[in-house]
């Protein structure tokens, strides 16, 4: 089934334009969308996943229109928030079957047997009994990720799930999600290149409240080859380069001098050398196509 | 730093809009309160008659200090999250961080909170002030602006108690992190108040009381409770000796909390817990750290049906439902309010120190105070568990599940139910609790479940539903209670602004009253259909409040707004529209049925109607009528139908010397037919005031009989309203229902002030006793002497219907029962008739009939009651006269009638909450047995009363409560002995002293008393007693036998209070004639103490007793003025160097009670046993006596057994 979103625009009371004019068509398979701080993602997320209605637009999940039935996406619709707290005193079993509940499986054995599932999918089932609110970072999101999958869902909905999680955790969540994901729409958003590039099949890049760029991650990098320059230079050296270069990303070495990363058509100049692109690249070059020009 | 953080916080505070919403709903409160204290509203309500000055200087601290308990509700919002908003914004993380000291920290929170509340604080002032004064007011009652007034109440004691609640508060919330850990404090903290005080509630512990009372009411209580109304309305509160410890006691510990905080409170990350079960440590290591799980989600069903959403519903209710009883704020409250139930059980139905059986009502009656308690969880966790996602921050995982809003707001109501289900089976746990431990195992489960489950959960329901939806509409759970719990108190206070009738004020409508002989009777219909009423609007704002339901992220209340409109169609609108007519339509009929043809009031209109009635008619007042000579009716009883139907016969003789040609018909509303026995024509029927002229085509000259025939029908009963009085099982009704004739005085306007409003001349309301054309009337009736009387009375055939006389007959015809009575000498014109399905118990003592008809289970004081009619019955005929029946008949009657007991001509109608569940407990000194003392009184009207009855003048009701009290004193003392009257003295002596500081027109001495309660039982019980005293009793009785045999049974003019006192005068000796002045013709009080007190053993093995007491009393006029003489040189004085203010005395020519006291061990327990009682003569106000006695004194008192009345009645007694 296909996400369709046209001409999408939410404007808080502060001004703020989260989503400008917003159309992008989505398939099935892992969405990354990927953005800085305050991009707009929540908002396009809690938007899809009808918390949250729009000043105009249109979305639509397969032939259900999702602004004016929302009930009917809820039903297909798997949503994990950015951050969420949960019910104290309560443990991951009952706050599961809770949710089961709400999700609409009335027989008491089915609930039962769909929540050890998805908890030993999610591998807290020796930990059922704990109090979820005791949780550390990364079992929560597991607990957010088991809660999800209880509607057996066709649509998604994960907003930067892996922020704060030690490595083991991340791997561990990404690789549960892109065995949920595989025959549905997963959209996940990110500030970190490295989840999409790991994950995803199709990727769009938003700032602004606007795509700024809707590829996979194979073209992304594949349109860059050959555009991408790398040098090794001081770090006072730095500014001179800035106003020479576009320089998309420069990172320290050890002995205090920097790497810096060049888009160019061309070689930029002799001591540059040709390096293979990165999704980082694809990111960085998005991001400052669309910065205001001063002229 | 120290103000920096001070003026930040300020800052904060003047920023928000909750601060001005707070101020404004302040002053408005303080506004609203005083300025309808002051009559605001008597334009649209009855005009605020009164003596009371409302900005007395008691008056504004009672206002001040009651709306400052407003406040504390507040102070979780205020003072509590002080500290708590920087840990919830997790300011804490970087500001516990910063180099501040503690000190400046805590101080600046603490104090900038305190001044925000200051602020408010001022604001209650500022609006009492315009208030008081709003144009419109009424300036009789309101005095002039006394700034020390507000000043006192604000310094001494508002300010230690925001200090006290403030530091308990914010000691709370800084410890827990948790506003409703500090919320729930705030409750329990108010109704620990209310257990000290109920439980210190006897007189004797009331300087404890004034100690303890965290809100120092207690202590102001101590020195003003007897305070008559001059004396409120002048004097400030003295600030002495009780409320100066208070003070000092309370902000100690206020001061002590606050130190406490600033011991413990360390600038930490992680909030102190309590955990009883402590955990082992458990080390927590990560495994199967890798791995790739294949999903295979089971198949299973989802099911988005209605029904199975009506199952979700059920199911995530009970989710909410743990949360709340394990929650400890709801566990806290539970134990303070079952302590308050337990505290109160123990009180409740305790007459003259005599506890009542703990049957299943009053055990339920004592569950009231529980209401409270669930009212406060309902208003609390209706706020908590719709926000409760919120809180939780669960509610955008919950908000995406294709759950409907109604599930959600369903689901909420009905945990809150369950919650409601389960406080009220704490009230019937409680009750049966109480009752096991008293032994008394009769448990009536299903009354418990029928009052608590049907009829008391249905009126918790209606709030719930307006809990739901304030807190839905306002978002934030602890404004939303407060804003419930105005709304909870509002609403009866409506009233005052004249909204009067129940259907426009939410969850109010006719209460059920219960009783054991007749169940809920009618009262339950009404009771239910005003709460279907409710319930419709309930489920209309339910409705309401699921379009407003917020589901996702938070919005604007705009924005809210324009979703609920988008939401509003389909079924929701249907049900808005079907909910809303329907209880549209209910409340259309319930109003037509309350106010048919337009026919019931506001109180305004009736104000206006009595103006109207003494205008119109008091010039008929002194127009002669005949008078009543016969009375011969016949009253059909039916118990099913609740209707009766009456028909009368009345014989009246013109006994003037004139010829009288027209008859004023007094009559009532109901359904009636008149007919006299001569040719007359109506000249006048006023249907409004049922007041009708006949004239007669012949006069009837002097001499002449004329008769009247009326027959009446009973009003029929609605389903929402009680026309008749007839109840399905005990009966009783009055001779009311018959006209009377000529003008009464009755309906008139009694407050001069008001009736200076309306054009009416002040009214005396009743004439003095020497006026003699004012002795022509009885205070019973104003159309008849004495009557031949004769009554058939029929009823249904399972009952025994009564009326006054002896039974000539009885018979049953179909399915109905009749009575036939007559009487065979001549009684007042003043009857009843009873009917229920009585036991009868019957004896025949001295040729006469005792017999007592009660209801079948009430066994229990029926022996005391027989005890009682024949020791009354032979105290009175030995003293008196003798008795004019040959049967004492006693009758119970419904406890929803009344508690009292009302003497008829050998008929006795008599409570069955006031005695016959009494459970007289006769080792104990301190309980009177009042179904026998009771008893004696009402026996004793059958002389004092109908024997001799006053004319109606001032005083009259001496002449039969006061004496038949005293009777029943006297009766008792004899019974039971000179300790049991202790109880009774003081009982009395107490409800005098408090009952006269409610008197907002004027208290007259005794034999020229108004009929107030308290001068003509509890002031007549106290002065002839000591009267009794004084003179002894047998030379009493006989001036009394000697005034009955004069004036028994006379005709006209009646006899007065004065011709009574006239023959006690007789026989009282010269030196005490003052107490006759003392106590009949003014209005005196002692003020007698013990002062010092030393006993010294002699050589012979006696003891002197040294003892200085000073005694003084003083005269109040009728508004409760003191003073002491009527002119210059009547009064005595008395300094000494120690004091600042001298005593002052009326002259003193007095016999004193002078008591010595020792304690003995009799059947091991301790009795006092008096060494020495001698009544001493005084003429000064210090007096120092030396008296030798044989034993070991414990304990001497001046006027120890509290015979005089005195204003401090725990001086007169010292310890030794």
């Amino acid at each position: 089934m296909k996400l369709v979103i046209q001409n999408l625009t939410k404007t808080y009371k502060n001004g703020v334009k989260a989503i400008d004019n917003l159309s992008i068509e989505i398939g099935t398979g892992m969405f990354g969308l990927l953005g800085p701080n305050g991009a707009g993602k929540s908002s396009l997320m809690r938007t899809i996943a009808t918390l949250q209605s729009p000043d105009s637009g249109l979305i639509t999940f397969g032939d259900i229109n999702v602004l004016e039935d929302n009930m009917s996406l809820r039903k297909v619709l798997g949503y994990l928030p950015q951050s969420f707290g949960v019910y104290p005193k309560m443990s991951a079993e009952d706050l599961l079957d809770y949710f089961a509940t709400l999700k609409g499986i009335s027989n008491k054995s089915e609930r039962q047997a769909i929540v050890k599932e998805v908890l030993e999918i999610t591998n807290l089932y020796d930990v059922r009994r704990k109090h979820v609110a005791g949780y550390s970072g990364g079992m929560k999101q597991r607990f957010g990720i088991a809660q999800l999958l209880l509607n057996n869902p066709k649509l998604i909905i994960v907003d930067e799930p892996t922020a704060g999680l030690d490595p083991a955790e991340r791997h561990r969540f990404l690789n549960v999600l892109r065995e949920v994901g595989t025959n549905c729409t997963v959209i996940f958003s990110t500030h970190i290149v490295e989840d999409v590039k790991e994950l995803c099949n199709e990727m769009a890049i938003l700032n602004g409240g606007k795509i700024l760029k809707h590829t996979t991650p194979q073209e992304a990098t594949k349109e860059l080859e050959g555009k991408i320059w790398k040098k090794v230079i001081n770090r006072d050296d730095l500014e001179e380069n800035e106003a020479q270069f576009n320089i998309l990303s420069s990172n320290y070495n050890q002995d205090n001098t920097l790497n810096i990363r060049v888009h160019s058509d061309v070689k930029p100049s002799d001591d540059f050398v040709s390096v293979t692109p990165q999704l980082d690249d694809v990111y960085f070059i998005a991001l400052k196509q669309d910065e205001p020009v001063l002229i | 730093m120290f103000s920096t953080i001070f003026k930040q916080e300020l800052k904060y505070w003047f920023k928000r809009p909750a601060f001005y919403i707070y101020l404004g709903i302040f002053i408005f409160l303080a506004f609203f309160f005083s300025a309808t204290s002051a009559g605001i509203w008597d334009s649209i309500t009855v005009t605020t008659g009164s003596s009371r000055i409302v900005n007395s200087p008691i008056g504004v601290n009672n206002l001040f200090s009651g709306l400052t308990t407003f406040i504390f509700f507040l102070f979780p919002s205020i003072i509590g999250v002080s500290i708590y908003r920087d840990y919830k914004s997790e300011m804490h993380t970087i500001l516990y961080s910063y180099p501040f000291t503690k000190a400046n920290y805590l101080f600046a929170k603490f104090l900038s909170s305190l001044t925000i509340v200051t602020i408010i604080v001022l604001a209650i002032s500022f609006g009492m002030f315009i208030g008081f004064r709003f144009p419109g007011t009424n300036s009789d009652i309101v005095g002039a602006f006394i700034i020390i007034s507000y000043l006192k109440a604000y310094l001494v004691f508002i300010l230690p108690n925001v200090l006290l609640f403030g530091a308990i508060v914010f000691a709370v919330v800084t410890f827990s992190r948790n506003i409703a850990a500090g919320f729930i404090t705030v409750i329990v903290l108010l109704f620990v108040q209310g257990v000290v005080a109920s439980v210190l509630s006897e007189p004797d512990q009331r300087g404890l009381l004034a100690i303890l009372d965290p809100f120092g009411g207690g202590a102001v209580q101590y020195y003003t409770k007897y305070w008559t109304m001059s004396e409120q309305n002048e004097m400030q509160i003295p600030i002495k000796e009780m409320i100066i410890y208070n003070r000092l006691l309370w902000t100690g510990i206020a001061v002590l909390i606050f130190g406490l905080v600033f011991k413990f409170f360390t600038f930490s990350q992680n909030a102190i817990s309590f955990s009883f079960r402590k955990k082992s440590g458990e080390r927590l290591t990560k495994s199967n750290l890798s791995g790739i799980t294949k999903i295979n989600l089971p198949k299973v069903t989802y099911d988005y049906s209605f029904l199975q959403n009506l199952k979700t519903t059920w199911r995530i209710s009970n989710v909410d439902f743990k949360y709340i009883f394990k929650s400890w704020p709801f566990i806290s409250i539970v134990l303070v309010g079952v302590i308050l139930i337990i505290v109160g059980l123990f009180t409740v139905g305790n007459i003259f120190g005599t506890e009542t059986l703990p049957v299943t009502y009053k055990m339920l009656n004592g569950g009231g105070v529980f209401v409270i308690s669930i009212n406060i969880c309902t208003f609390l966790y209706a706020g908590m568990l719709v926000q409760r996602a919120k809180i939780a921050r669960a509610n955008h995982l919950v908000d995406a599940t294709p759950v409907p809003n109604w599930v959600l707001l369903v689901s909420k109501l009905i945990a809150l139910l369950k919650m409601q289900l389960v406080l009220l089976a704490v009230i019937m746990i409680s009750g049966i609790i109480f009752q096991t431990y008293k032994g008394y195992y009769d448990f009536e489960i299903g009354h418990y479940l029928y009052e608590l489950y049907v009829l008391d959960f249905l009126n918790y329901l209606v709030w719930a539903l307006l809990a739901i939806y304030i807190q839905t509409l306002i978002g934030n759970p602890y404004l939303g209670l407060f804003a419930l719990l105005i709304i909870a108190i509002g609403m009866p206070l409506l009233s005052f602004v004249g909204i009067e009738q129940s259907i426009f004020k939410y969850n109010e409508g006719p209460g059920y009253r219960y009783s054991d002989m007749n169940g809920y009777g009618f009262s339950i219909g009404p009771y239910l259909w005003y709460k279907v009423y409710w319930i419709l609007l309930g489920i209309v704002l339910l409705i309401k409040a699921g379009l407003l339901w917020v589901r996702g992220i938070p919005f604007s209340f705009k924005e809210r707004l324009s979703i609920a409109s988008s939401r509003c169609k389909g079924l929701s609108v249907i049900g808005l529209t079907v909910f809303f007519l329907s209880f549209l339509a209910l409340g259309y009929t319930i109003y037509t049925k309350n106010n048919p043809k337009g026919e019931r009031l506001s109180s305004k209109e009736r104000e206006k109607l009595r103006v109207e009635w003494e205008k119109k008619y008091k010039k008929y007042e002194k127009y002669l009528q005949p008078r009543i000579v016969s009375v011969k009716t016949d009253v059909a009883i039916y118990p099913k139908e609740r209707t009766y139907t009456a028909s009368g016969n009345f014989v009246m003789v013109n006994k003037t010397n004139t010829p009288i040609d027209s008859i004023f018909l007094n009559h009532n509303s109901l359904e009636s037919t008149f007919e006299f026995s001569k040719p007359n024509k109506l000249i006048l029927e006023d249907t409004i005031h049922n007041f009708d002229i006949y004239q007669f085509e012949n006069k009837i000259m002097p001499g002449d009989t004329l008769e009247l025939s009326v027959t009446l029908e009973s009003d029929k009963n609605t389903m929402f309203r009680q026309n008749s009085p007839i109840k399905e099982n005990g009966t009783f009704i009055n001779s009311g229902m018959f006209p009377s004739l000529g003008y009464s005085s009755q309906g008139e306007l009694r407050d001069n002030k008001t009736r200076k409003k309306y054009d009416l001349p002040p009214n005396d309301l009743q004439p003095h006793p020497s006026d003699s054309t004012a002795l022509g009337n009885t205070y019973i009736s104003k159309d008849s002497d004495w009557i031949d009387f004769e009554a058939t009375v029929s009823t249904s055939k399972d009952q025994i219907a009564i009326a006054p006389g002896y039974l000539q007959k009885e018979w049953t015809e179909g399915d109905r029962r009749y009575f036939h009575y007559k009487m065979d000498s001549k009684i007042l014109n003043f009857y009843a008739f009873n009917s229920a399905r009585y036991e009868v118990k019957k004896e025949m003592w001295n040729g006469i009939s005792l017999e007592i008809y009660y209801h079948k289970p009430h066994t229990y004081n029926l022996d005391r009651m027989m005890k009682g009619l024949k020791a009354s019955l032979a105290y009175n005929a030995e003293n008196f006269s003798p008795y004019q029946h040959r049967q004492a008949r006693i009758l119970e009657f419904p406890r929803t009638d009344g508690t009292f007991a009302q003497s008829f001509a050998n008929t006795i109608p008599f409570s069955e909450g006031f005695g016959f569940i009494a459970d007289v407990d006769d080792t104990n000194d301190d309980g009177v047995d009042y179904p026998f003392a009771v008893t004696a009184h009402e026996v004793a009207h059958q002389w004092w009363a109908h024997q001799v009855i006053g004319a109606d003048v001032l005083g009259a009701t001496m002449l039969s409560e006061s004496l038949s009290e005293y009777v029943a004193l006297k009766v008792l003392e004899h019974q039971h002995g000179k300790e049991k009257m202790r109880t009774f003295l003081k009982e009395a002596l107490d409800g005098y002293l408090q009952q006269r500081t409610f008197e907002t027109k004027r208290e007259k001495p005794l034999m020229y008393n108004d009929g107030q309660g308290y001068i003509r039982y509890e002031k007549g019980s106290l002065v002839l007693y000591a009267l009794s005293d004084y003179i002894g009793e047998e030379k009493l009785n006989g001036a009394l036998k000697r005034y009955v045999e004069k004036v028994a049974f006379q005709e006209p003019p009646y006899t007065t209070s004065i011709e009574m006192v006239d023959f006690i005068r007789e026989v009282t000796p010269d030196s005490l004639q003052y107490v006759i002045k003392d106590m009949f013709e003014t209005i005196t009080l002692y003020k007698n103490r013990v002062k010092e007190v030393t006993s010294t053993e002699l050589e012979n093995g006696k003891y002197q007793v040294d003892i200085e007491f000073e005694v003084s009393k003083y005269k109040n006029d009728e508004k409760g003025k003191k003073f002491y003489g009527d002119k210059v040189g009547d009064t005595l004085t008395y300094k000494n160097d120690k004091m600042n203010k001298p005593i002052l005395s009326v002259k003193l020519q007095d016999y004193i009670d002078i008591g010595i006291f020792t304690e003995e061990e009799v059947d091991g327990k301790k009795k006092e046993i008096p060494l020495y009682l001698k009544k001493h003569k005084i003429t000064s106000i210090y007096n120092k006596v030396s008296i030798i006695v044989d034993k070991k004194p414990t304990e001497v008192g001046v006027d120890p057994y509290n015979k005089l009345i005195d204003t401090n009645s725990e001086d007169n007694r010292r310890k030794l």
